[in-house]
């Protein structure tokens, strides 16, 4: 065994210099300024004052978690039965339904996304069937629904897949024993189905809400730049202003908020297998 | 994204085999083999054959780089990454001059700058042409749908058509704090490059009535397929990108404000630590003879910084005869040029931000 730890060198020295490194920066970045002809910089609050007294981030910030939350709960409700139909399904069916789900992620995510604007718009596709229909054309484009829309579609897929794995690996047996002690369909999926599913569910949630409380493109290009995430603010810092300290101050409250929903998702995550084991 | 976009077409355009016919032979110039030049541009921004012409020409390899703001051009600049041309807008020249990040230019290896238009001659950020040479120039303005909005009431209103309330939900406001703070400014009749707090107040409040009341989009690149297709009708655009839009879409016009514009201007420059200055003179040069810059003007839809090509696809028969956003308004006493104010800047963006917010 003490051979293959060498081995781990290389990504040791590969996850210092390209995540350690960079949030350590980012942390100087954060808590300093540039000082005067005596000393380069400085040590500050300053940035974070800044975050916490104006209102307008703190805005951003709750709609930012506000968007990333809808994201989440609209993937586990199109998720789960999505998962479980394909669950259900014979063995070959399976392999082709996931196959099926991930194949958009082969396609460039800016990409697609782009794709909904056209079809989304005034003259787009939507709009076209619905004035054939004799519906005027209705504002679908630049709207919180098209960014719930454009972020769902982006992340569903993940939520699909990290359910359908638990699912699919549960053993069956216990439905079978469910269903000899009497239990019905309803009660067999609410005590047996949903609890032994309940880690792909945190796990697809974890893959979701963390890309979706960050994304900054999506709300661009689906909420006509309306839809400012805290995403937004960070690239606004870093490329148009140039306020570095600023940026990473925001940044390195995001990853708090990160860490910490986490550490709840984890907790989440724990208590079920617990159960799991008493069963 | 455009950029992204084009690479889509440009594949398509692969698959279907049609890509550009090859232009006739080419006289070669030597003593240039096999050398490198990195260009840092903006995207969609070049002629459909320039670089592969430049590279048959002189026998070398061009290495394209594309940036869609000054800011982020700049911001990879000072992290040390090389170039050997860069193409700025003029306030961002001014402050790369300013912080000595540019190299003077040998004129005397650029004689086709004697093809420069009058309109991009004698510009304040550099009159004498010491550190750069225009590539594209023209103002800001509103692209408008003619069958919805009378030409005789925007040309009335100017900028603030933008708060009528009959265009709720009809309009793109450009995306950068620059452009947008521009059009607040001009509607009030102040300078674009006041320091005035107050001024900047009033303009702020000015860009809040219209994101509370009219429903805007913020868009940037968006904006030209969003006014080609006729999904709004009235939008803040570069005059280049109005030509491209005006002929895509024979409902549009373009209007310069009475209020006053930016007159702005692209223009190649040198940074200080190019590995290649003497291919970045010819690459100048050959830029400003009459075929590259007719191309990129063709293509783009922007003003040639080159007076022939200007005149000819401005006058009948020109790919831009009637079309009343390609020649730039020039001589116009409230048009103004933007120029690089630290402190500006930086209270534009963050006031950007709230609006946006709100």
């Amino acid at each position: 065994m003490k051979n293959f730890k060498t081995l781990a060198y290389p990504y040791i020295v590969w996850s210092a210099a390209l995540i350690v490194l960079p949030m350590l920066l980012i942390v100087v970045y954060a808590f300093t300024k540039e000082g005067n002809s005596v000393i380069n910089i400085q040590f500050t609050f300053d940035n974070f004052a800044r975050f916490f007294s104006d209102k307008v981030f703190f805005d951003v910030l709750k709609r930012s978690l506000y968007i990333a939350v809808m994201t989440t709960v609209v993937c586990i409700l199109l998720g789960y039965p999505f998962a479980y139909i394909i669950a259900q399904m014979k063995p070959r069916s399976q392999v082709v339904m996931v196959f099926i789900v991930t194949i958009p992620t082969w396609i460039n995510m800016l990409v697609r996304t782009y794709a909904w604007r056209g079809m989304l718009d005034k003259s787009g596709i939507i709009n076209s069937l619905l004035g054939l229909m004799g519906i005027g054309p209705v504002r679908l484009l630049e709207t919180g629904f098209a960014v719930i829309l454009g972020m769902v579609y982006n992340f569903l897929p993940f939520m699909i897949l990290q359910i359908y794995n638990s699912l699919s690996k549960m053993d069956y047996s216990y439905i079978e024993a469910a269903s000899d002690l009497g239990a019905d369909r309803v009660q067999t999926f609410l005590k047996i189905v949903l609890p032994l599913s309940i880690p792909g569910v945190i796990s697809g949630i974890t893959l979701v809400f963390l890309p979706a409380v960050s994304s900054f493109f999506i709300p661009k290009l689906l909420g006509g730049g309306k839809y400012v995430l805290i995403g937004n603010v960070i690239e606004n810092q870093f490329l148009t202003s140039g306020d570095w300290g600023f940026g990473s101050a925001i940044s390195l409250i995001m990853a708090v908020i990160i860490i910490i929903s986490m550490h709840i998702t984890k907790k989440l995550d724990r208590d079920p297998s617990k159960e799991g084991g008493n069963i | 994204m455009k950029k992204l976009l084009a690479l889509l077409l440009s594949g398509a355009f692969i698959m279907t085999g049609c890509g550009g016919g090859g232009s006739e032979a080419i006289e070669k110039v030597p003593g240039f083999e096999g050398q490198t030049l990195k260009l840092y541009n903006w995207g969609e921004y070049i002629g459909e054959n320039v670089i592969s012409d430049f590279e048959e020409k002189y026998d070398v390899t061009v290495v394209s780089e594309y940036f869609d703001s000054n800011e982020m051009m700049y911001t990879k600049i000072s992290a040390g990454d090389t170039y050997d041309v860069l193409v700025p807008s003029d306030y961002m020249i001014e402050r790369l001059i300013k912080e000595d990040m540019l190299q003077p230019i040998d004129k005397s290896k650029i004689p086709n700058i004697a093809n420069l238009t009058e309109g991009v001659r004698n510009l304040s950020y550099d009159p004498d042409n010491t550190y750069s040479v225009p590539y594209f120039w023209g103002t800001v303005g509103l692209v408008y749908n003619k069958t919805k909005v009378p030409t005789e009431k925007i040309e009335a209103e100017g900028y603030n058509i933008l708060k009528d309330t009959e265009y709720k939900g009809n309009i793109y406001i450009y995306d950068s704090e620059r452009d947008a703070f521009m059009t607040g400014f001009k509607a009030l009749g102040y300078s674009m490059n006041t320091e005035n707090e107050d001024e900047i107040n009033a303009a702020y409040q000015w860009l809040e009535d219209i994101n509370n009341t009219m429903e805007p989009a913020y868009v940037t690149d968006e904006v030209i397929d969003g006014m080609a297709n006729g999904n709004k009708d009235i939008a803040v655009v570069y005059s280049g990108d109005a030509a491209y839009i005006l002929s895509q879409n024979s409902d549009m016009d373009y209007c310069e404000p009475k209020e006053g514009s930016n007159l702005w201007s692209d223009a190649m420059v040198i940074p200080k630590n190019a590995e290649n200055p003497e291919l970045a003179h010819e690459f100048m040069n050959y830029i400003l003879s009459y075929g590259p810059s007719k191309d990129n003007s063709m293509t783009v839809g922007y003003a040639s910084s080159n007076d022939q090509v200007l005149k000819e696809l401005s006058s009948e028969g020109g790919a831009y005869y009637q079309n009343s956003a390609y020649l730039p308004r020039t001589n116009y006493e409230k048009d103004e040029i933007f120029h690089d104010n630290e402190t500006l800047r930086k209270r534009l963006s963050e006031l950007w931000i709230k609006v946006k917010a709100e």
